[in-house]
């Protein structure tokens, strides 16, 4: 059968079971709402004073994140079968979702530290073998080795803390950590330590500065596993570090970091993002400011507004995905400099496009909107720089979702947009089942728990701190709108001919040269350090040894010459070796013997 | 019953030796299975029959010999050794089959393949120093042979280089093990007496003074850290692996590497505690330094091999860092990391040699696109994605728990070098990524297009590696519950008198009576 069809029936296989997670999930989901939080644990290791057990947790917000993780990964299955149909390893590529796709569970449902850790890891090895899908090209491999290698510095640090906490004494279930954070006090510079080390993981994972660019590198990978990256890969990693939030609140160094973190790269990588002339690249660095707003709140405290953030970014990014790859496999090109014009020929495409950048940005009643109205007005604690940080990143976005529109489907159509048609069924259906879902989104009950921490379940929009805040949001996208419509857009890849406008853009458009920063401090320094060993092993170590080798070797070489065949010689040296040996014996008793020697000669003499 | 794992390859030897010249020397491949199969299958029967909880030796055997100098022919068994005994009879049985069937003498080759299966039992199982040492000299013998004359184009170097360094081991061993007798006024060399009289009861001083025991020391640290082997004195172990054939490369890598660490355990922190402890800190130095070195040298390599030698280099050394932190758990990580060092080195040495068979090069700028799913060879590849994934520590596999172990069981001492150990092991994944991208990523060059096809038989050995290292690495206590009593005997104070960890501790609240302290309140604060 495999023969006849293909590997197609590896693909029907995982998205069976897919469906049947996903179906699961929804009944669980219902059951659980009614039910106060469980925890289930199932002892691993258990060796001297170590005791290693996973716990999993059955809640509404692990049940929830467990949907929206097979939701989604159903969605882009069913999308990869039309969009990698004429590939040949398609059970390969399969193979390896199932294997993401059950590693994100399993962090959705974990509340284990050691658990989580374990899965991100898993993670951060499935990222690297997508994204190495299609391995025969040399920018694959490079990205994927970065994706690896950036993920693996992360998950390194948190490795590290998570040594020091368990020796520190801490439990490793999310619940005894949150137990061991209230009791514990310990000098402030570990506690600041212990925290910087764990938040490195999710900044890995969640593509924060500095170790932003593999997710901008990762989009040379197939689309399918794009929209999960995007969307859900990124919010696993920031779920695991809002459950790690109250150790971040031991110490203010952490939460500063962690806004300092966020802050950064939300602005960054907004600016980053207008600059960019490829469609996924552009809208990946949209997905780290996102998460930078995530890593904000989490500083902040707010888990609530974190959790909220991800969920609506998560599923307004995977449309857009979806959108996007349609896209890129009609015109089989990804530069939307060479676009154009494709509204009327790829309607679906577009719809999707215009309801995900919509609920991405604060304009219309949709995703954002309504998150962001919580925010504000929702009784928070929100800093005046915080606010002007979001009304910021909404323009921006604004500005560059409008930008991409505009040249992606507006205008005339050019050589790669003239003949692309609407895709296929198989991922049309995927497609606009996700528009009608973030459609649908707005209307989700705010009244269901899905809120980790105990304190507003019930909304309230009266409450803002800073006067009059959501309106002047409403308007920071409005006018973001209006620049991104008015703005003018080059079409071939000419660049501003004034000197600072160039720079600008370069810097921008080549990420702030974050990579050169790489290539000549952490690189270097490995790179220089392994030469230099390599250098001290080969000739100082080795050589040394090698030199000890080659003297004994030539001693003896040159002492072989003494062999005359002369036995008048051999007596000689013979004789002079007794006498030397004597000599150096009778060191000491030399007057003794000649005392000896002389009374014995005198009395000779005498007589 | 542990004389069989000793004696019946030497009786394999034996027919293999005393076998007619006119017969098919083919038959001596099967004789060689046969024998590894019966060894490995009485290993397991024996690791069945192991009593996990039993403190003591087990399954002692003793038949006085040269009572005149106290040399008494006496094996027993317990948790260290059990699963090095174990590894020794799987990867013999591996080694074996993964030799080519064409292989030129084969009954001289097979029949030292034995005999060095033989030789590191015996030092494994050896309860008398002095048996000790003989069984880890006679062990030189055959492995100086085997990459002598199957060996690559440096061979005659690389042999005589193996050959002086560990001789020189030897001799310096010898030196320390004649004066821990000696000196300590012992009648034999029987080693758990020796034990009795060093160590004494906790509270009295034991029989060797602290200064004798650090000359003694740094004998064993001299010769197992040659074995092992640490920087500085490795260089004989990639050039060892680079001219060795496959089938000795995964042995030497896999089992004759843990003698060492094996005798460290054993004989260093067993025999001279005082030391042990006096020195850790600087032990544990060591180790950092040596594993930082490994990994900055693997990875500039060219040849596969190497990398994956300098790589065990570094790996090698968290075992020493381990041994120095000894904490109970640190013991216990020290056996874990042993096991799957021996397991994922191991697998790699057979893929790189799978690789070099077939395409007949290991040079990493010559090799590429190997991953190629028609003409390529793919599931080697992904094996190999797999054991490099495992020697980096991803989770699920065993070289996850047995690093991680290692670290939580040493950070509570030896904070700093366990972070430069960490960081090792981050960088770990670079050099292999390397390897991996360049040999297996890319487009298949046209000069390797007529690769020969990979048969299952080249297969089997790796996966059962790559079974067995998932295996563990889900359910690692199959591991652990054989040592995890017994290990604890071996630690040298428990717990350690302060002034001695109060020599080196860089961040002072991090002693581990503070830690204790600390578990203490809050377990008392729980049950309030």
């Amino acid at each position: 059968m495999v023969r006849r069809t293909g590997p197609r029936p590896a693909a029907y296989f995982n998205i069976l079971m897919t469906i049947l997670s996903c179906i699961h999930n929804t009944v669980a989901f219902q059951q659980v709402l009614k039910q106060p939080p469980q925890q289930l644990m199932f002892q691993w290791l258990q060796v001297a004073d170590l005791n290693l057990s996973f716990a999993i947790e059955i809640s509404p917000v692990s049940v929830g994140a467990l949907e929206l993780v097979t939701f989604i990964s159903l969605l882009s299955q069913v999308y990869a079968l039309g969009y990698l149909e004429k590939d040949w390893s398609i059970s390969r590529f399969f193979g390896l979702m199932g294997f993401f796709e059950g590693a994100l569970a399993g962090i959705a449902i974990s509340d284990s530290l050691i658990l989580s850790y374990a899965l991100l890891e898993m993670l951060t090895l499935s990222t690297y073998l997508l994204v190495g899908f299609w391995y025969a090209q040399p920018l694959v491999v490079r990205a994927s080795r970065d994706a690896f290698l950036t993920k693996r510095v992360g998950d390194i640090i948190l490795l590290m803390g998570i040594v020091g906490l368990s020796s520190y004494g801490a439990g490793l279930t999310f619940s005894d950590l949150k137990v061991w954070s209230e009791s514990i006090a310990l000098p402030p510079l570990t506690e600041a330590l212990l925290g910087l080390s764990l938040i490195a993981g999710p900044t890995g994972k969640c593509a924060q500065f500095p170790l932003n660019l593999w997710l901008d590198e990762a989009m040379e990978g197939p689309n399918p596993a794009g929209v999960m990256r995007n969307s859900v890969v990124v919010s696993m990693g920031a779920y695991v570090l809002i459950k790690l939030q109250p150790i971040f609140s031991l110490s203010p160094i952490t939460s500063t970091a962690l806004i300092m973190i966020g802050s950064l790269t939300a602005v960054g990588a907004s600016l980053i993002a207008i600059a960019q002339v490829d469609i996924k690249r552009t809208l990946s660095h949209s997905t780290s400011a996102y998460l930078g707003l995530v890593f904000i709140a989490v500083g902040l405290g707010q888990v609530n507004i974190a959790l909220s953030l991800l969920l609506t970014h998560a599923i307004a990014k995977a449309l857009l995905f979806f959108s996007t790859g349609s896209i890129i496999l009609s015109t089989n090109g990804q530069n939307i400099t060479e676009m154009g014009g494709l509204w009327s020929r790829m309607p679906a495409t577009t719809s999707a496009f215009v309801v995900g950048a919509a609920s991405l940005v604060v304009i219309l009643p949709m995703g954002f909107f309504r998150m962001m109205q919580q925010w504000l007005t929702g009784g928070w604690n929100m800093p005046l720089w915080l606010f002007v940080l979001l009304l910021f990143v909404n323009a921006a976005s604004v500005i560059n979702l409008t930008r991409i529109f505009r040249l992606v489907f507006l205008g005339s159509p050019q050589e790669k947009t003239r003949r692309a048609p609407e895709v296929q069924w198989l991922m049309a259906l995927p497609m606009v089942t996700m528009t009608i879902a973030v459609l649908l989104f707005p209307l989700m009950p705010l009244k269901w728990s899905l809120w980790l921490s105990p304190i507003p379940s019930a909304v309230v929009f009266n409450q803002s701190s800073i006067p009059h805040a959501f309106p002047m949001m409403i308007a920071a996208g409005v006018i973001g709108f209006g620049i991104g419509w008015r703005m003018e857009l080059r079409r071939a890849l000419s660049r501003p001919t004034q000197f600072y406008l160039r720079l600008m853009q370069d810097l921008l458009a080549y990420d702030f040269y974050i990579d050169r920063i790489y290539e000549f401090t952490v690189v270097a320094v490995v790179r220089l350090a392994s030469q230099f060993t390599t250098w001290l092993d080969q000739y100082i170590v080795d050589g040394l040894v090698n030199w000890v080798g080659k003297v004994t070797l030539l001693s003896g070489q040159g002492l072989k010459y003494g062999v005359s065949g002369q036995s008048q010689s051999y007596l000689l040296t013979i004789m002079v070796g007794i006498s030397a040996i004597l000599w150096l014996l009778l060191r000491e008793d030399w007057p003794t013997i000649i005392d000896y020697w002389s009374t014995l000669w005198s009395t000779v003499l005498n007589q | 019953m542990l004389s069989f794992l000793v004696w019946f390859p030497l009786g394999g030897v034996l027919l293999l030796g005393v076998w007619p010249k006119s017969m098919d020397p083919k038959y001596a491949r099967s004789v060689a299975l046969g024998v590894a199969i019966a060894l490995l299958v009485w290993t397991i029967y024996l690791a069945f029959l192991f009593n996990p909880g039993q403190i003591t030796m087990q399954f002692g055997e003793f038949v006085p010999w040269i009572t005149a100098i106290g040399l008494n022919y006496h094996l027993a068994l317990d948790g260290l050794s059990l699963p090095l005994l174990v590894l020794n009879s799987l990867l013999t049985l591996i080694a074996i089959w993964s030799t080519d069937p064409e292989i030129e003498r084969p009954r001289f080759y097979y029949a030292l393949m034995l005999l060095l299966n033989s030789s590191v039992a015996g030092a494994f199982l050896a309860q008398d120093i002095l048996l000790f040492f003989l069984f880890y000299e006679l062990e030189i013998i055959p492995l100086y042979f085997l990459i002598a004359i199957w060996g690559g184009a440096r061979r005659g170097y690389a042999a005589t280089k193996f050959l002086l360094y560990t001789a020189f081991s030897g001799i310096v061993l010898l030196a320390s093990f004649l004066g821990i007798v000696w000196l300590s006024g012992a009648s034999s060399f029987a080693y758990e007496p020796l034990r009795a009289i060093i160590v004494g009861a906790a509270d009295t001083p034991s029989g060797l003074s602290l200064k004798l025991q650090l000359i003694l020391m740094v004998g064993i640290l001299i010769g197992f850290g040659i074995k092992i082997p640490f920087f500085p004195l490795h260089t004989w172990l990639p050039d060892a692996h680079v001219e060795a054939s496959t089938p000795v490369s995964v042995l030497l890598a896999g089992v004759l590497l843990k003698l060492g660490t094996y005798g460290l355990l054993r004989y260093g922190v067993g025999l001279l505690p005082d030391a042990w402890v006096y020195l850790s800190p600087w032990l544990a130095v060591w180790a950092a330094i040596s594993a930082l070195y490994g990994t900055s040298c693997a990875i500039l390599q060219q040849d596969m091999k190497k990398v994956v030698a300098y790589a065990s280099i570094a790996h090698m050394a968290f075992i020493l860092l381990a041994a120095a932190a000894s904490t109970e758990l640190s013991m216990i990580a020290a056996v874990c990391q042993m096991v799957s060092h021996g397991l994922i080195s191991g697998l790699l040495f057979l893929l790189v040699g799978v690789v070099y068979k077939k395409t007949g090069s290991r040079d990493m700028f010559f090799l590429r696109g190997l991953l190629n799913p028609e003409r390529g060879l793919p599931l080697i590849g992904s094996m190999m994605i797999l054991g490099v994934m495992a020697s980096a520590g991803i989770p699920g596999m065993v070289g996850f728990i047995s690093e991680f172990l290692t670290f939580r069981g040493s950070f509570p001492i030896f904070p700093v070098q366990t972070l430069f150990c960490m960081l090792a092991t981050g960088l770990t994944a670079v050099y292999f990524l390397l390897m991996i991208n360049r040999v297996f990523f890319g487009r298949l060059p046209d000069e390797l297009d007529h690769i020969p096809s990979v048969q299952w038989s080249d297969r089997l050995p790796a996966a059962v590696l790559v079974a067995l290292i998932f295996l563990l690495g889900i359910q690692p206590s199959f591991i652990v519950r054989w040592s995890e009593t017994q290990i604890a005997a071996l630690i040298p104070y428990h717990p350690r008198p302060p002034q001695i960890t109060s020599v080196y501790q860089p961040d002072q609240h991090l002693t581990r009576n503070s830690i204790d302290v600390l578990a203490q309140s809050i377990s008392i604060r729980a049950a309030d």
